[in-house]
């Protein structure tokens, strides 16, 4: 472990100065965040929707062989972290003004979207927390928004990464960590939290971007009083429940909705201390963006015993139909069911799986997948998926209609290690069996059927988390990248490999495309670099 | 030999692999055992929300495999273990009867997830709190124990924290749940029509523990293969697969040499996989039959 004297925030004199020449003046109206994403890419999904759909279309399939490399940004001078030997960036750039903002834990630098050249650097030292990921920052006006390990909410000033005030929300002594990048909506900074060894109960914060007074606290589990503690068996179990908010949401700003996709229920493996369906863990809450309320609730996987940890990106799309446009989501869960919505009830129409699974025996009234009791971890071992989906983000094309995700094929033996009958923690363990093939798959949200894949050869099995959140765009462009460093175009619509590159990494972090300067980006981090590419003139 | 691969064409992309049926080379398969072990070293699993580091559980031993979740977990202080064992018995004393003997809760609340002892430190919290109690909510103090008493029961509470906390340091319970003669009547129907008695003789030996026995017998990766045939206009290239992409195939032949081929136009790709019958298994097997034959396997001594 790393250790330093001083408790806080530094920065290079170096990094400092040549912020002082730096002619980039960020300011990012917060009134403009949400609209389609064109010379920007100001949040972690692009927009609000979690489409990660561009409508650019300078690159496109007819001249990606003029596609080249412009500059390269490779992190130096880090080195080890606990947990992770070297630096791996698994955030989303965020683009604004010509600057971009890349993190890894406990750092974040602001570069030169043009160049690649560092403009500030921000070093945090962490008292604890899991060092795994970092999934990128939130901007409002000239603020950049940074989550650390040890759950500090930090503002910085986007033009020189001075540091304005910094707020704790979570205790890292309870196993709380945090990954996950803010997201901003109005005058609110959306922070959520991760951590489940403690089976402590997951919570989304929104804080004043201004001034860092907190404003409302949603639980993922009910409190004293609550009607929907009737699906635990008691308030302590509930209080202890888990339900993670460790991946950003979306928002309609119609509806003034947010939607989020809640973690994992605790203890993880072992459910037998807590008979019930535990709301709302393992679900897609939506929320009033203003006051935290539950305005309604859709649980992907009632009573989970399999970590299937429900945090892939709920998109939001409008589905022309009947002359009245319908408001939908649809969200490829880490179960391995597909689930499409009515975002404004929380009502379901499509819930089918999208990877071959027998754990459930067919859905309640309300839509929600029925587990096979036999299926939970048990002593002598239970044969049960691995995780179809995860963290990185699918993207949703609204010219093909389609939405696309990079899903794993596999089994596992879940077994459980702790048989009592009031378990803590995980209380189990999985081990992976078989074969487990990556498959990159076109789904109609409107139906669940699958309109191609792609399985990627690999004589590996495939990783459950590596590899890039997508982006597909107006030119029919759909980019992602195999588990053997290769960068990878599709034709959206059917699937064809148009074009790839073999980088020196597998793209870890999300990827995102805006105009500088009239020309079209392609940005991504893939192990300890950032790339950017575009056309040759 | 190596072909360039031509930008923007890819006519001979495999939609979704074809496994057929094991064809020959068992000669050649003798010379890579352990192949694809390898690769099954780098595959990440799953972690409560998380990726976890890629860690081979299978070659750590217990001690390492609970030091580097705890390095990666970020834990704190390691908690005094001989501290810890004379705590158990001050606790079983005088908590126990509320608290369960193991802190997770009897009619007084589990202690394990207690923000009071998470937030402890080396019982600096604790012993103050001891001293005092909780009257108002029925928790009496424990004034009358001495200092070091409290100490060893704070390192105790903070060892049953490790222990839930740390799932590197989490044991297997007894798997043999299943009937063996229900196992053994399985394999007799199911495995015969490709092995012999000999596969399974002292089959339980080979593998120190019956997770091990219970996942090789399912997937016994050390034998599992691929094996790929490649036509080129320049020719026929057959052997064990190294590795395959979208882009680039390579494979060992007979006679060791290793070919790498870039997948082009006229570059058509036939695999066959030595584990077909196995995967089959995977996909169909019931827990009931897994544990059965777990359990007639490892009388198999």
């Amino acid at each position: 472990m790393k250790t330093r004297a001083v408790f806080c925030a530094t920065i290079s004199a170096a990094a400092l100065l040549s912020s002082l020449f730096s002619a980039q003046k960020v300011s990012l109206d917060p009134n403009t965040i949400g609209k389609a994403p064109v010379t920007s890419w100001p949040t972690f999904n692009g927009d609000y929707s979690g489409e990660r759909y561009s409508t650019l279309t300078q690159i496109s399939p007819d001249n990606l062989n003029r596609l080249a490399l412009q500059w390269v940004y490779r992190i130096t001078g880090v080195g080890a972290q606990r947990g992770a030997p070297v630096p791996i960036i698994k955030c989303t750039p965020l683009q604004v003004d010509g600057v971009l903002y890349i993190t890894i834990p406990d750092h974040l630098w602001a570069l030169d979207a043009g160049t690649g050249k560092e403009l500030w650097h921000y070093d945090w030292v962490d008292h604890g927390g899991h060092l795994i990921g970092q999934r990128g920052v939130g901007i409002w006006n000239s603020t950049v928004f940074f989550l650390t390990p040890d759950n500090w909410l930090i503002s910085l000033d986007a033009n020189t990464g001075k540091e304005n005030w910094r707020k704790n929300y979570a205790d890292a002594r309870k196993q709380y960590f945090s990954t996950s990048a803010p997201l901003i909506v109005k005058n609110h900074v959306i922070v959520g939290v991760g951590g489940d060894a403690m089976d402590m109960p997951g919570f989304l914060d929104s804080f004043d971007p201004a001034t860092g007074d907190l404003q409302w606290t949603w639980w993922s589990t009910p409190r004293k009083g609550d009607p929907a503690l009737e699906t635990w068996p008691n308030e302590a179990a509930s209080d202890h429940g888990g339900g993670m908010t460790w991946m950003p949401g979306t928002y309609d700003p119609v509806l003034n909705l947010l939607y989020w996709p809640t973690g994992n229920t605790n203890p993880v493996f072992a459910g037998q201390g807590r008979p019930g369906a535990n709301l709302w863990t393992e679900s897609i809450v939506a929320l009033d963006v203003d006051t935290g309320k539950l305005k309604w609730y859709f649980q992907v996987s009632p009573h989970d015993t399999h970590d299937f940890d429900n945090t892939t990106a709920p998109i939001l799309f409008d589905h022309p139909a009947n002359g009245k446009p319908e408001r939908l989501l649809v969200q490829a869960a880490r179960n391995g069911f597909l689930v499409t919505l009515d975002r404004a009830t929380g009502k379901y129409l499509v819930v089918k799986p999208y990877v071959p699974l027998d754990y459930s025996s067919g859905l309640s009234a309300e839509g929600e997948p029925i587990p096979i009791p036999d299926k939970d971890p048990s002593v002598g071992g239970s044969i049960n998926i691995v995780n179809a989906s995860n963290w990185p983000a699918p993207a949703y094309s609204p010219k093909t209609g389609l939405v696309y995700v990079n899903s794993v094929e596999g089994k596992a033996i879940y077994y459980l290690t702790d048989d009592s009958r009031n378990p803590s923690g995980y209380g189990g363990t999985v081990v992976g069996i078989g074969r487990a093939v990556r498959v990159l798959q076109a789904i109609d949200p409107l139906t669940g059927n699958t309109a191609w894949r792609h399985a990627y050869p690999n004589l590996n099995n495939a990783p459950t988390t590596v590899g890039p959140s997508l982006l597909t765009t107006a030119s029919n462009l759909l980019i992602s990248g195999d588990d053997q460093k290769n960068l990878i175009i599709f034709s959206a619509d059917r699937g064809e490999i148009l074009w790839h590159h073999e980088l020196n990494a597998n793209e870890s972090g999300g990827i995102v495309t805006y105009l500088l300067d009239g020309k079209q980006y392609i940005v991504f981090g893939a192990g300890d670099s950032l790339y950017a590419w575009s056309l040759r003139q | 030999m190596r072909r360039h691969f031509v930008t923007g064409l890819r006519a001979n992309r495999i939609n979704g692999l074809r496994y057929c049926a094991p064809l020959l080379w068992a000669a050649l398969l003798a010379g890579v055992v352990g192949g694809l072990e390898v690769g099954g070293r780098t595959q990440q699993r799953q972690a409560g929300g998380e990726e976890r580091a890629e860690q081979d559980y299978q070659n750590m031993t217990s001690g390492e495999r609970a030091a580097s979740t705890r390095a990666f977990l970020g834990l704190g202080a390691i908690p005094d273990k001989a501290a810890a064992l004379r705590g158990a018995t001050h606790f079983a004393q005088n908590c126990g009867a509320c608290h369960g003997k193991d802190a997770r809760g009897a009619m007084g609340p589990s202690l394990v997830t207690s923000d009071l002892v998470l937030t402890d430190e080396h019982g600096q919290q604790l012993s103050a709190f001891l001293k005092k109690g909780r009257p108002e909510k029925g928790m009496p103090a424990f004034a009358t124990l001495s200092h070091q008493q409290m100490i060893d029961i704070t390192e105790f509470l903070h060892l049953q924290v490790e222990n839930v906390a740390n799932r590197g340091s989490y044991k297997m319970l007894n798997i043999l749940v299943g009937n063996a003669l229900n196992g053994k009547a399985y394999v007799e129907a199911r495995c015969m029509t490709c092995h012999t008695a000999e596969t399974f003789a002292h089959i339980a030996s080979k593998f120190r523990s019956p997770e091990q026995l219970q996942r090789n017998w399912i997937w016994p990766a050390r034998y599992g293969t691929l094996t790929a045939k490649v036509k080129t206009p320049e020719g026929t290239f057959s052997g064990w697969l190294k590795q395959i992409s979208d882009f680039r195939i390579t494979l060992v032949d007979r006679s060791g040499k290793t070919h790498t081929i870039d997948r082009g136009p006229g570059v058509d790709v036939q695999m066959s996989d030595r584990l077909a019958g196995h995967q089959e298994i995977i996909m169909t097997l019931s827990n009931d039959d897994m544990h059965d034959v777990t359990s007639y396997l490892e009388t198999l001594k």
